[in-house]
């Protein structure tokens, strides 16, 4: 293709006027006549034995239609990962214990909020109190209070394991003893949220053999799956309905019990029911991301050539299995793509604690492994005297390098990436200098930079996507797709995509989307493939719809397909342009002369269709993807250093995100992932004591404000490549950039202040004290060089 | 310590609606409300216009943002039963028929919305923004916009938005 | 959304009001914006069986009084104190104290009044309690304190919050106060009891009608600061306002009030700071000690995932600043 009209352009957002209009339908504005509420009964213990369960006065209440605890259920259990090796682990409803605060016992379906509450209250639940762990540390001692038994197939001697994930390659010791320097440090992240404006929100409605339900989610399919499966329903007796989404990151994956619940319940009463989570409800007993603890052990050479690397993981992934034997495995593939590393050997625990089950979180593992990872790399370089730059250009993949897993990261563009960012903020000038001569004042300014990449379109199921595009008579395309617009713009990406290859207008192109009935299945807007699964579904159903456009018009005019092209809605010949046919003519030519056939295409896609299945969580062994995004970031902080109240500045990233469909949608990933990193470095902290969450509401927890934003740059480094012949080679860009950015902000602390921070949030509090320390160190060995003087 | 032994009213009394007039978007709506209702339930549940969004329900995100006799609050602390006799604007209220408010074709033009959960009460509180100050500095604008939380966008778009609305140089990145 | 019901009241003059809360015998709670009370109440923190709503009344326009003092009507908007002309010029530190309240929603909703009488703040106390901290804390008649487990019954640090009343306490301001027995004026100061549990020194049937700050004398500077996180849309770690008089000389320090909120169940003045600063030449030195003393003095409250011994230090830097710039602007030898 040579010209390019809708793909690589700013078009604005297809679902743009309904969402500016309030036009835009969410779950929680579609209405049912006699919908019921449905309330959950949760935990107040972080561990007890359920003791009895008497859910009779809370039925007898007026106006209470139906009450539900575990035994109303099939007892099939659910889990983020359904493998032989971590088989589903969790029931909807709890059976005999409760593991977390806020952990949901039983729900009630009633006429309105404030019968349902009183119902609520009703439930008499006689607790025993089991001993609670909250410090993943602490519950991998033997003997530790027990959330679960170990994973019988982790041989080590602890407590409380969910899951390990393990892999080495090369000789570790022999890389450390041909090692000049070796460096050991450990890091912690913490506890933060997902923030997505919109509630947790279900609609179901059983209708007889029908189970309708709207839900907000991040793909229609999975949930269909879950639900389905724990309801022991066929998967064709649930329908999830499209809605709009007010925003994920992570959190609405998975199969959460308030949908269950909505779902018995409705089947019970025989009418719809609504449940909505409320906010503290979320922060106290919802998902969040994952706290991680990270020891890692480099060996370099005196160049800062990385020889040997040894790395030690530990998930803090509370009451359940839930993803957090993904993010052990993920944080391990998050450690091997942007580096060379030789000689490697890495570990991750995901360790049960009484705390509510994690998800994943934008970036899933990347955010806390590369601040880990690139703020060690930073230390290195300093103690060996190389600038930040050099190092990350010493162990910077290269272009058709093979990684260890046997993927390959093609046109990898990190080399370039670290050349530009470092260029494009005049790094090396900057570095450094309010170090080594203070300016007047308390300001102090500092750069950082963090590498990180990131892998899209991964096989999870459904693993993969396909698309349907139905012409209509005039000529108009009515696209029918899987994926869920989250906010990212997938309908817009796609609508470009299919409008592209069809030769039609951006309004010509009518998509029908996320509804398990009439749409075919979709990966779902998780594991960062939409663009690249689905959107080359869509190229591929428009594409074909085209061929059976053009085989038609060759047909009547009588040209042969190789000389017809398309522009404008009509198939016209490359030599003589006044043989043309317009779609509509086309298709009606279709239709008279092919048994009424009209014209409809198909279109399927999956990552690596030669791989079976996803790599091994335990093992690492498989493939994984063949498409790697390389990014690196670089902050610019200001830091006041009497109080430590720091913040971000600026903010430039330099990224290969393959080709850009709409290059404002990619700039509006960016700033969503800048945003949410500084809010990740400087301000969120979900507090919690003894499994109780301090501060479920979000005055308390300190997301951004408009206050806060950075100036953002950006800039995609080798576009051109793609540009020619390649306007599909698109790569990841939704959830890697909170990584490089988040460790940069601490190489940027580092810079300003020579406070090295090794947790997260870098707080005020910490900044200062580590000024203070720094002081007494100062004067101490000024005293002693006195004194030895 | 607080007197939390009272129980609103004691059991067995209902508090009895009343008629409440809003005038929303320009038409009179009655309706009849007890008084815990908030203005977010009537405006979404009784009379039915759904673009103002519930998300916080205790007034820390902006989301249900809508005017009342022209200023910004918060819906989901507004008992409805106090803006009897008002007048209420919502998102559905600013375009003139089929014709986008420059503020909703900036939005649009600049990349401000992604899930959009947030623009309709990011767009009341700009709307409100611009009646008063029709070139705000890029400080006012923070200022007007602070208590609407959005968390695809990281805001820059939305500044720019209110700056391409209010004729400061800013050129649509979108087409 | 609020699970019980109430009912509501709207009189129409101050005077209706006060009387309508004798008559009620403390089962009332005055509604005014409502963005304190009305989230307290979602939370059935607070339960009334009925409100009386101030939203009938029309504030007046703040005025100068024969004397030069401001009155400001209770009943005005936040918003409207922050764009008043008059306010800014005539007590410009309550505009800016205003302009940094919340976000602005709720400047628009909240009143001058309400945000006086806003409850005192706790992690532990401002959430609903249905499987969360159940067991009720002393604030809520409960036999406990789930952040100080060791406090005495009936002792309550919740914090609090207002940014306003630092502002009107360095301002040396005084509060109107309505009953049916007719009104009263304290100090600002005196609006306080100091207790967590209760930290209003008003009686059920009591409403703040109006604040008075008085006219400045000449050469004095004023200076406030919220320390926050984020900027906007928060409640402050700490709020700082300072009042500083010079004497006729334009040398010597004649007096200064400090008031620090958010860091303890009522806004605090440090005095032994205040009394090191008058009748003294406020040099760097100076202002740094008082500063420093002060922050000592008030000892703050942990609280919000704040230490006390960050706040001491957050505190004592802006302080100084603040002093510093009191100084500067009552005309001193530092401008």
């Amino acid at each position: 293709m040579s010209e390019l009209n809708y793909v690589g352009k700013s078009w604005r957002r297809k679902d743009g006027p309904d969402k500016v209009t309030g036009k835009a339908v969410y779950t929680q504005d579609v209405k049912l006549p006699g919908t019921l509420v449905g309330r959950i009964l949760r935990s107040p213990h972080p561990h007890a034995r359920i003791v009895r369960i008497d859910t009779s006065r809370a039925k007898a209440l007026p106006g209470v239609k139906a009450v539900i605890t575990v035994d109303d259920t099939k007892g099939i259990k659910h889990g983020f990962v359904e493998t032989p090796r971590y088989p589903a682990d969790q029931e909807v409803l709890a059976r005999d214990k409760v593991v977390h605060v806020g952990e949901e016992i039983a729900a009630v379906a009633a006429i309105d909020q404030a019968t349902a509450l009183k119902a609520v209250e009703l439930i008499e639940v006689e607790y025993e109190h089991l001993p609670a762990v909250f410090d993943p540390l602490q519950a991998m001692k033997p003997g530790a209070p027990e959330v679960h038994p170990s994973h019988p197939k982790v041989a080590d001697p602890y407590a409380n394991i969910g899951g390990k994930s393990e892999t080495e390659w090369g000789d570790v010791e022999r890389g450390f003893a041909e090692s000049d320097y070796v460096r050991e440090d450990r890091f912690e992240s913490h506890l933060r949220t997902h923030g997505y404006l919109e509630p947790h929100v279900t609609l179901a409605h059983w209708e007889g053999d029908k189970m309708n339900v709207w839900t907000s989610s991040m793909g229609a399919f999975v949930k269909r799956a879950k639900l389905a499966r724990t309801l022991d329903l066929p998967y064709s007796a649930v329908r999830i309905h499209k809605t709009y989404v007010g925003g994920t990151f992570g959190g609405k994956i998975d199969l959460y019990s308030h949908e269950y619940c909505a779902a018995r319940l409705s089947m019970i009463t025989g009418r719809p029911v609504r449940i909505v989570a409320s906010r503290e409800e979320i922060f106290s007993a919802f998902r969040h991301g994952q706290p991680l603890a990270m020891e890692i052990k480099t060996g370099v050479k005196k160049d800062g050539t990385i020889v040997a690397q040894q790395i030690r993981v530990i998930n803090n992934s509370g009451g359940f299995r839930g993803s957090g034997v993904v993010v052990i495995f993920l944080a391990w593939g998050f450690t091997m793509i942007p580096y060379r590393i030789p000689n490697l050997r890495y570990e991750g625990f995901s360790v049960y604690t009484n705390y509510p089950v994690r998800a994943p979180q934008r970036g899933h593992g990347a955010p806390q492994i590369r601040f880990a990872i690139e703020s060690q790399l930073d230390r290195i370089a300093e103690d060996l005297g190389i600038d930040p730059i050099a190092i990350r250009l010493r162990n910077a993949r290269l272009p058709g390098e093979a990684l260890p897993n046997g993927d390959n990261v093609h046109q990898a563009g990190l080399v370039d990436c670290i050349k530009m960012a470092a260029e494009k903020s005049g790094f090396l000038e900057k570095h450094g200098r309010d170090r080594g001569a203070p300016p007047q004042g308390t300001i102090r300014r500092g750069i950082g930079i963090g590498v990180s990449a990131y892998m899209g379109g991964t096989l999870i199921y459904p693993n993969g996507s396909a698309v349907i595009v139905k012409m209509n008579d005039d000529g108009s395309a009515v696209v029918l797709t899987g994926a869920i617009d989250i906010g990212q713009g997938s309908e817009t990406v796609i609508s470009q995509i299919v409008a592209e290859e069809l030769a039609i207008g951006m309004d010509d192109v009518k998509i029908i989307s996320s509804d398990t009935d009439t749409t075919p299945q979709d990966i779902g807007a998780w594991i960062s493939g939409m663009t690249y699964v689905t959107g080359n579904a869509a190229r591929q159903a428009a594409g074909n719809a085209r061929d059976k456009l053009i085989a038609v018009a060759s047909e009547k005019l009588g040209v042969p397909v190789s000389e017809l092209a398309v522009k404008d809605k009509v198939v016209f010949s490359t030599r003589d342009p006044s043989a043309r046919l317009t779609y509509r003519q086309a298709i009606a030519a279709s239709i008279a002369t092919h048994r009424g056939d009209t014209v409809i295409g198909e279109g399927y896609w999956r990552t690596m269709r030669d791989e079976p299945n996803h790599p091994s969580l335990a093992t690492t062994k498989g493939r994984w993807t063949e498409n790697y995004a390389f990014s690196a970031q670089v902050a610019e902080v200001e830091v006041d250093i009497e109080t430590g109240e720091a913040r971000l500045v600026k903010a430039l990233t330099v990224h290969d995100c393959g080709f850009p469909v709409n290059p404002a949608l990619v700039k509006g990933q960016i700033d969503g992932q800048i945003s949410m990193a500084l809010g990740h470095a400087f301000m969120e902290e979900v507090m919690t004591k003894d499994g109780y969450t301090l501060n479920p509401n979000w005055l308390d927890y300190r997301m951004p404000t408009i206050h806060n934003m950075a100036i953002s740059e950006d800039a995609d480094v080798i576009t051109e490549q793609y540009r020619v012949g390649e306007p599909y080679r698109t790569k990841e860009v939704g959830e890697g950039l909170v990584s490089g950015i988040l460790a940069a902000m601490a190489n940027a602390v580092y810079d300003a202040t020579g406070v090295r921070l090794n947790s997260t949030p870098f707080t005020a509090e910490k900044i200062l004290y580590g000024l203070k320390a720094l002081e007494f160190k100062q004067k101490q060995a000024s005293r002693e060089e006195t004194v030895g003087a | 310590m607080l007197d939390v032994t009272k129980s609103g009213l004691g059991t067995g009394t209902r508090a009895q609606s009343r008629l409440v007039s809003l005038q929303v978007n320009g038409e009179w709506h009655e309706v009849a409300v007890k008084p815990r209702v908030t203005l977010v339930e009537a405006i979404r549940d009784a009379i039915g216009l759904t673009g103002t969004k519930a998300s916080c329900e205790s007034g820390t995100c902006g989301a249900c943002t809508v005017l009342v006799d022209g200023r910004p609050v918060l819906a989901c602390i507004t008992l409805a039963i106090e803006c009897d006799g008002k007048e209420v604007r919502t998102v559905e209220g600013l375009a003139d028929g089929e014709k986008l408010s420059a503020l909703q074709e900036a939005f649009l033009d600049q990349g401000a919305i992604q899930c959009g959960f947030c623009t309709p009460g990011m767009l009341m509180s700009a709307t409100a923004l611009l009646e008063r100050s029709p070139r705000p500095t890029r400080e006012e604008i923070n200022k007007a916009l602070e208590g609407n939380l959005c968390r695809c966008t990281g805001y820059n778009a939305i500044v720019d938005a209110v700056l391409q609305a209010s004729d400061q140089g800013v050129k649509p990145v979108m087409k | 959304m609020i699970l019980f019901d109430f009912e509501l009241e709207r009189p129409g003059t101050p005077a209706d009001a006060v009387a309508l809360l004798e008559r009620l015998h403390g089962d009332a709670r005055v509604l005014a914006g409502g963005t304190d009370l009305v989230p307290n109440m979602r939370a059935e923190l607070i339960k009334p069986g009925v409100l009386v709503s101030l939203g009938a009344i029309a504030p007046e326009a703040p005025a100068t009084l024969p004397d030069g003092a401001l009155r400001i009507d209770a009943f005005s908007r936040l918003a409207e104190l922050e764009r008043s002309e008059l306010v800014r010029a005539r007590a410009p530190m309550l505009a800016e104290s205003a302009r940094a309240v919340g976000g602005n929603q709720v400047r628009e909703m909240g009143t001058l009044g309400g945000n006086l009488c806003q409850e005192s703040r706790c992690l532990y106390f401002n959430q609903r309690h249905d499987y969360q901290f159940a067991a009720p804390c002393y604030k809520l008649g409960g036999d406990r304190c789930y952040p100080f487990p060791t406090n005495k019954r009936d002792t309550c640090w919740s914090v609090y919050m207002s940014d306003v009343a630092p502002a009107l306490i360095a301002l040396g301001a005084e509060i109107e106060i309505l009953s049916a027995k007719g009104i009263r004026r304290i100090s600002a100061e005196d609006l306080f009891t100091g207790n967590g549990l209760r930290p209003l020194a008003l009686d059920a049937a009591e409403l703040v009608r109006a604040v008075i700050v008085p006219a400045p004398a000449p050469r004095t500077g004023w200076a406030f600061h919220k320390s926050t996180v984020r900027g906007g849309l928060e409640f402050g770690m700490a709020v700082i306002a300072v009042r500083l008089e010079l004497a006729g000389d334009g040398k010597t320090c004649a007096g200064a009030r400090i008031a620090i909120g958010a860091v303890r169940e009522r806004p605090v003045r440090p005095a032994a700071a205040e009394r090191a600063l008058a009748d003294a030449a406020p040099d760097d030195a100076r202002l740094a000690d008082a500063a420093a003393a002060a922050a000592k003095e008030v000892n703050p409250l942990p609280h919000h995932g704040f230490t006390k011994r960050y706040l001491m230090d957050n505190i004592r830097v802006h302080l100084r600043r603040l002093l510093v710039r009191a100084v500067e602007r009552a005309g001193g030898p530092q401008a």
